[in-house]
Formats: C-alpha cells, structure tokens, sequence
C-alpha cells in the first residue's frame, strides 16, 4: 500500500465531498454503510484522481472504487500510462 | 362560479426561439430549434457545446444596469403587459403583483464580478445582482406594479409554481393581477455543474427519444393572470382560463426523479383534481420531457400510469427546441400550452429520425408524442408539467372555456405548533451532535452546504418540537414553505470560482445540486419524508415571514394541513463585504428559524399543544430601487392594516409588535415612524438586537418571538403583531393571538 498515494486521495475526499476526517480510514468501506457515497461522488472521485494523479478512471471496474486502498491501487497500477 | 375565475390575458416570451410570442410560437409550432452553438459561455475542455441562447445582447434588452436575467423579464413582462392591454395607474397598482421563478439568480453577475475580481478591477454594484431576490423587484420597478412580489426559486420547477401562486392568490382575493413566469440567463454556472453531473447531451437535446441529457436554455415567460372580474371590468379579451394546480416533493433524491414517479403523479393527479377534471379530459401536456434518460423514464411511468384510459392526449416536450430553461422553463412552456389552447395547434417535439419513430411506438402505447411535426386539433383542456432538482413536482391546468373547479377553501384556525431555531450573531456553531440528536447520518449531512445544514437542523427541530411523525399517512398533506434574502450563496460563490479558476470543464458535481436554492427544502423532505408542496421564495429579507404568510395561503387553500414555514440565511464572505461598504455598521447574524402551522382539526387530533393562532397575515410591495427602501413606506402600512383587518380587529386590539429595526438608520427610522403611526405607544420588540441581522432568518425568528410572547402567561397580551421589510420596498406582517 501507498500511504502517500492514500494520503493525497484522504485529503480529497475529505475536502471535496465533505467526509468528516476522523471518520475516514483508508479501507471504510466508499459506497458501503460507512460513508454512503453515491453516484454523484463517483464523478468527483474521477476528476479528483484525474486531477492528482492524472489517471482516468472513467469506466472503471466498480471495485476499484471501494475503498482509498483500492483506489491507491488502480492509481499505482496506472500511473504514467 | 365568476368569483373564482383566474384568466390569462396577456403572454409574453422571448426565448432562442424568438423576441417576442408571435415568433416563437411560430417556431415552436413549425419544429424550428433554437439551439444552437454556445456563444455565451467558454466551452473549452466541454464534451457538450450547444445551448439555445437568446441572441439579443443585454443593453437591448432593457435599459437598466440589472442581471441578464432581470432584463430578459422586463422585456417580456412588458409585451405581457401590453399585450393584455393593462394599464398601470395610482388607483391600480397595488392591485398588480409580481411573481417570478428563478433558478440560478444573477449568475452572470457573480460570474462577471468574479472574473473581475481575479483581474482585479471588480464592481461592488454587481453584489447586488447576484441574488435571486432582485428579480421580481426590478420587475415590479420598471413597470410601476406595486402589489405582492415573489420570487420562486424551486429550480426547474419556478416557473409552473409562480403561474399556480399567482393564480391561488387572486382566487384568495388578495390581488386582481399578477404578471407571473419565470426568467433565468444562460450561465457558466448551470452549463458547468450540468457538465459536470454528465447531465448535457453532446448534441441537441432528444426528449422521449434518444434521451442523452438536456441542452441548457434561456429566456423568460410572463402571462399576465387576473380575476375574470377584473378582465371583465378592463374589457380584456381572454386567452383561456386557469384552473388547479398540484405542487408535490418526491422525498427521494437531490437531483433524480423518483423512478416510480410518485411524486411526480401526486403533483399531475392534484392538479386534475384540484381542476374539476378527470385524467380522460385532457387533451395537451406540455411535458417536463428535459431529455435524461432519468427524466424521460419516470414522466414516460406517470404518463401512463395516469393517461392510458385517455384516448385523445397528446405530449409534447418543447425542450427539444427551447432548451430547458431552468427557472423560465415552466413559464415559457406555459405561454405555449396557453397559445396551444387558443390555436389548437399541439407544438411538437422535434428530433426523431425515421428509426426512432418506430421505438416510439412501442413506447407511447396510446399517448401522442406529437413527433417531429405539429398536430391540429381541438384543445378544451391542457397542462404543463415541470419537475425539478430538490424533488419538487408541479403540474398547472389550462382551459379553453370557463370551467367549475372545486372549492376546497379550508376555513379552520391554523396554530403554531412547533418551532424550531438555530440562529445568532455573529455566527451560528454547528456540530456532529446537533445531527446525531435527529438521527441524521453522516453519509446524508456531509452533502450538505451550510445554507441546507441549518435549514435541515431548524426544519427536523421544528417537526420534533411539534411533536410531528411524518409516515406514509400524512407525507402528502405536510408541507414546507422557505424564505431567503441570498439563498446558499456561499456554495454559489465556490463553485463559480472553481469554474473561473479551472475552466467550465472544472464544475464540482458535488457541490453543484447545492447551488440551487431550493436545495435545502429538497433534502429537508427527503430526510423528513415530506411529500406534500414545498416550495422556497427568494424575496429579501422579509421572505422569512412571508414564508408564513405563503404556508398559511396554502392552508387557507386547502393544499396542507401542517406546514414547515422557515427563514433561512447563512453568513457569507460576500454579503459582510457589501454590509461593510455600508456607512452604518448593523450586526449581522445567519442561521435558520423554522415554525410549524398546523389546522386546528390537525392539531386538535393529536392532542397538539398550540403555541397562538395565525390570525390575520399580508404581504404588500411598493417598488423601490433594490438595495433600497425609501418611499415604500405606504407598502409597510399596507400590509400591517390588511394584516390586522384579516384578524378580524382594530390596531388599537395589537399589544405588542415584534418590529425588524437592525441598527441601520435608514431602517430604524422607516419602522418608527410607520408603526409609530399606527400604533402609537404599543411596545416595540426588536429581536435583532440579540441575533443580529440574519435576514430571513431574523423575520422567522421574530414570527417565533410574537408566538412565544402569546404562549407566556408572565404578560396579558392577546394579539401581537410581526412585521418585517424587505429591500426594494417588500413588507409582510402577520396577526398572532392567544390561544
């Protein structure tokens, strides 16, 4: 894992779609019980990596997008393409 | 039943399908489309680049140095107007009222001031076009209409609820007219946050065909509505009439219709029923038919669940040449379903290649599309359907010839019940524990802005104070009325200096279902699971208690039985910046200041402790410059002699009044010297001296202050009177009584 990819991508969520810090670990669980996130988050979430890391993730697998772990992972994997 | 006649006598449009009535409906009838490429707004960076802009520069429109979208509805108020043949004189004028929808105020302003700031050469003037609040006032202004002025900011929906308020009101009798519609200008800020919620369609929008998203619109829609008694008196020739209406909340999402259509049918099935018909009269909708496959799929479900047994309806989406709107959406709509009514000529909705004709089919069953070419044929009856972000619904009925419409006036006392406040100066402090109290998660509260955060916390703290459970039992008969002087004007600002900043690529789909001011009603019913009419009025600061005048209209109307009436108004670094420039220091204040209304059988049923009775309430405007107030004076004794006069007794019965002063002198001097007048050595309350100025707030919180003083057995008062001003010339004041 990451943590610096994690980190940045915490930062983000927390900043753009108003996830309280303290609540947020790297594997709560995006679209789950824990934080509720929705379809509307999701485009945030694509132009936010899009806009950090330069990946895009437009079509992506919906797994990717489970938790800021799988996310750091699809952006290690991804990076520089 | 010619009491209760309202008629249309004059239109007014100018919209990317022409400058005047006469053009556009010429187009709108022969399939012309206005859309065409985005000339307005940058588009670089945009999958999308169409939009139906109206080619006509702002100075052309009117004279005056207002937002686009004030112009756009001087200039079609005016043909409105002159079209009915209605002459505005001293006698008359405080007869002719203004209501408007709106949906994304001065957006262009807030555009323009903040490029301008970026390059440091700003205009602190252009603050005062940024609110919503501005529209009917300049409006009423230009023309010299002085009766009640509203402005209807329920997003895409504005423009239907401000026709069916209007026409509500004069069958109430509380005016002969009303120029009523909507306006809205092509913005940076809607086509940013469509973009990117991946709401526009890369090509001319398609409704009920290939719905791929909308195209975004502009323009503006004004009918001139009146009594027939007052046509009558004018000699007016007469368009059609306008029967019921239904307005509805989908309790569901923030931007996506309910898939089942519930609320939208409640809001169609309302307006039917409140108009006397059965769903088998109609012969035209107008659809809301935006063109998202969201949109399209639950209007094609209502449309059908509610019309199959129809067999001589036809639908049509306008939108596929107009654009959607937004805010003037409904009213441009309705200036063509009028003109459908007395032409018999159904528009079309465009777009359809030869292959698609044949899907249609399949899913039109026994509804007319009305594809690609108009349909000829007799229209006695017609609706327009508009359906907004925020899950507000609403439907308004249109006849060719005088029709019976029920009378569900609801005579009965209406008390307050609950309030509920979050408010002071200079800031209000909001933590994880005011949620958790009303069982509101995290997942749902982090959405919101902190104009919706206080409203919800006011809102849920009211229903709990009432001791209100809302269940599928009486969803539909609560409803919630919010006023606003500059509505969620913090996430409006950051999210158009993201947009100046990154480009109108950059729009945050996050914040963008916030920037409309009808947002925090919107996630105040689907937390609270309010389903019955909602609507939020954008009028200064006095709108937080107009919002009990409207709610107890609604009552009277028979439209609710308990409503969520509320002022709400946050802090934000623009409106400190334009209260500084001000020689007279106030303090300002912000939060939230909910009251529950309920009918004295409502309350009664459940054993409800009744705080006073709503006794008498009025709204009057004398239209002044906005941002000002002198000369509106006789406005403010207007509405407090018609208030006091509604309740049934004398000035000399009012012990007490709960007065708006707020430091300024300006203010200070207008309230002492009227109500001195009138009420001589009556005490004066002035509650702002403790919250500050928090605009519509503070005007809620002093109709909670009147109510609380009539609950307290430490004083003999048995009526006391709120009244609060509004800038441009707006008052409403409101009678309580001792239960």
């Amino acid at each position: 894992m990451n943590t610096e990819i994690c980190e940045k991508i915490k930062a983000m969520l927390v900043e753009n779609l108003r996830i309280p810090e303290d609540e947020l670990e790297y594997d709560s669980e995006l679209f789950g019980d824990d934080i509720g996130l929705d379809s509307i988050d999701s485009i945030e979430i694509i132009a936010g990596i899009d806009n950090l890391f330069g990946v895009q993730m437009t079509g992506a697998a919906r797994e990717n997008f489970k938790s800021i772990e799988t996310l750091a992972k699809f952006v290690e994997e991804h990076q520089g393409e | 039943m010619s009491d209760r006649r309202v008629v249309v006598t004059g239109l007014g449009l100018v919209c990317a399908l022409g400058e005047n009535t006469e053009q556009c409906w010429s187009a709108a009838v022969n399939g012309v489309t206005g859309i065409r490429e985005v000339s307005s707004v940058n588009t670089e960076g945009c999958y999308a680049n169409v939009g139906a802009e109206v080619l006509i520069p702002s100075e052309k429109l009117s004279g005056e140095d207002y937002d686009r979208s004030s112009l756009l509805c001087i200039k079609a108020a005016g043909e409105a107007l002159e079209d009915a043949g209605y002459k505005i004189t001293s006698e008359n004028s405080d007869r002719i009222g203004v209501i408007m929808g709106n949906c994304v105020g001065g957006a262009v302003s807030i555009d323009k001031y903040y490029s301008e700031k970026k390059k440091g050469c700003e205009n602190p003037h252009d603050i005062y076009r940024m609110t919503a609040s501005a529209l009917s006032n300049n409006v009423a202004f230009h023309y010299g209409m002085n009766g009640v002025t509203a402005n209807i900011v329920n997003a895409c929906a504005a423009g239907t609820i401000s026709i069916a308020y209007a026409a509500d009101l004069i069958r109430a009798g509380k005016a002969d007219a009303f120029a009523a519609g909507g306006s809205d200008a092509f913005s940076s800020l809607a086509f940013a946050g469509f973009h990117a919620l991946h709401a526009l369609d890369a090509d001319s929008c398609s409704p009920f065909n290939r719905s791929g998203g909308i195209t975004l619109g502009e323009g503006a829609g004004v009918l001139i509505i009146e009594s027939y008694e007052s046509a009558k008196a004018r000699g007016a020739e007469i368009y059609c009439e306008i029967l019921g209406s239904g307005v509805s909340s989908d309790a569901h999402h923030i931007t996506a219709p309910r898939p089942d259509g519930e609320g939208q049918m409640l809001a169609i099935n309302r307006a039917v029923a409140n108009s006397g018909l059965k769903p088998a009269d109609l012969d035209y909708i107008n659809a809301h038919g935006t063109g998202t496959a969201k949109n399209d799929e639950a209007e094609f479900l209502s449309l059908h669940t509610i019309f199959d047994e129809n067999d001589h309806l036809s639908v049509s989406s306008t939108k596929s040449m107009t654009g959607h709107c937004l805010g003037a959406a409904g009213s441009i709509e309705a200036v063509l379903t009028v003109m459908a009514v007395k032409e018999n000529i159904i528009p079309p909705t465009i777009g359809y290649a030869p292959e698609n004709l044949e899907t249609l089919k399949e899913k039109a069953g026994n509804i007319d599309f009305v594809p690609n070419t108009k349909r000829e044929k007799t229209v006695n009856f017609a609706a327009s359907n508009s359906f907004a972000f925020g899950g507000n619904n609403a439907s308004v009925v249109f006849a060719k010839n005088p029709h019976e419409i029920p009378d569900r006036t609801n005579s009965e006392k209406i008390y307050v019940t609950g309030i509920g406040e979050l408010i002071g100066k200079p800031n209000v402090e909001i933590t994880s524990d005011d949620y958790k109290q009303h069982g509101i998660k995290m997942a749902f509260y982090r959405k919101l802005d902190r104009f919706s955060q206080l409203q919800l916390i006011s809102g849920v703290r009211a229903l709990a104070d009432a001791g209100i459970t809302v269940s599928d039992e009486n969803a539909r008969d609560i409803g919630i009325v919010i006023g606003t002087a500059d509505g969620p004007l913090t996430e409006i600002v950051n999210f158009q200096k993201n947009v100046i900043e990154n480009g109108t690529a950059g729009g945050s789909a996050f914040s963008f279902p916030n920037t409309v001011y009808n947002a925090a009603g919107g996630y105040l019913s689907i937390f609270a699971g309010i389903k019955g009419y909602n609507v939020t009025n954008a009028n200064s600061i006095q709108a937080g208690l107009q919002s009990v005048c409207e709610a107890a209209d609604v009552m009277r109307n028979g439209d609710a039985k308990v409503m969520i009436a509320s002022g709400t108004d946050e802090r934000t670094e623009i409106t400190d910046y334009l209260y500084s420039l001000s020689k007279d220091k106030i303090e300002l204040g912000e939060g939230s200041v909910a009251l529950v209304l309920e009918t004295e059988s409502e309350a009664d049923s459940r054993g409800a402790k009744k705080l006073a009775e709503v006794a008498g309430w009025a709204c009057a405007h004398k239209a002044v410059e906005f941002g000002t107030l002198k000369g509106s004076e006789s406005a403010l004794e207007k509405a407090v002699n018609d208030a006091v006069s509604a309740a049934g007794i004398t000035v000399s019965e009012v012990s007490a009044v709960c007065g708006f002063a707020n430091g300024n002198p300006d203010v200070d001097t207008l309230e002492k010297d009227v109500l001195g007048n009138i009420f001589g050595n009556t005490p004066v309350y002035h509650i702002k001296d403790t919250i500050g100025e928090a605009r519509a707030a503070s005007g809620a919180a002093q109709a909670a202050q009147a109510a609380r003083l009539l609950a307290d057995s430490g004083n003999d008062y048995r009526y006391v009177l709120a009244a609060s001003f509004g800038a441009g010339g707006a008052y409403s004041a409101v009678v309580f009584k001792r239960v």
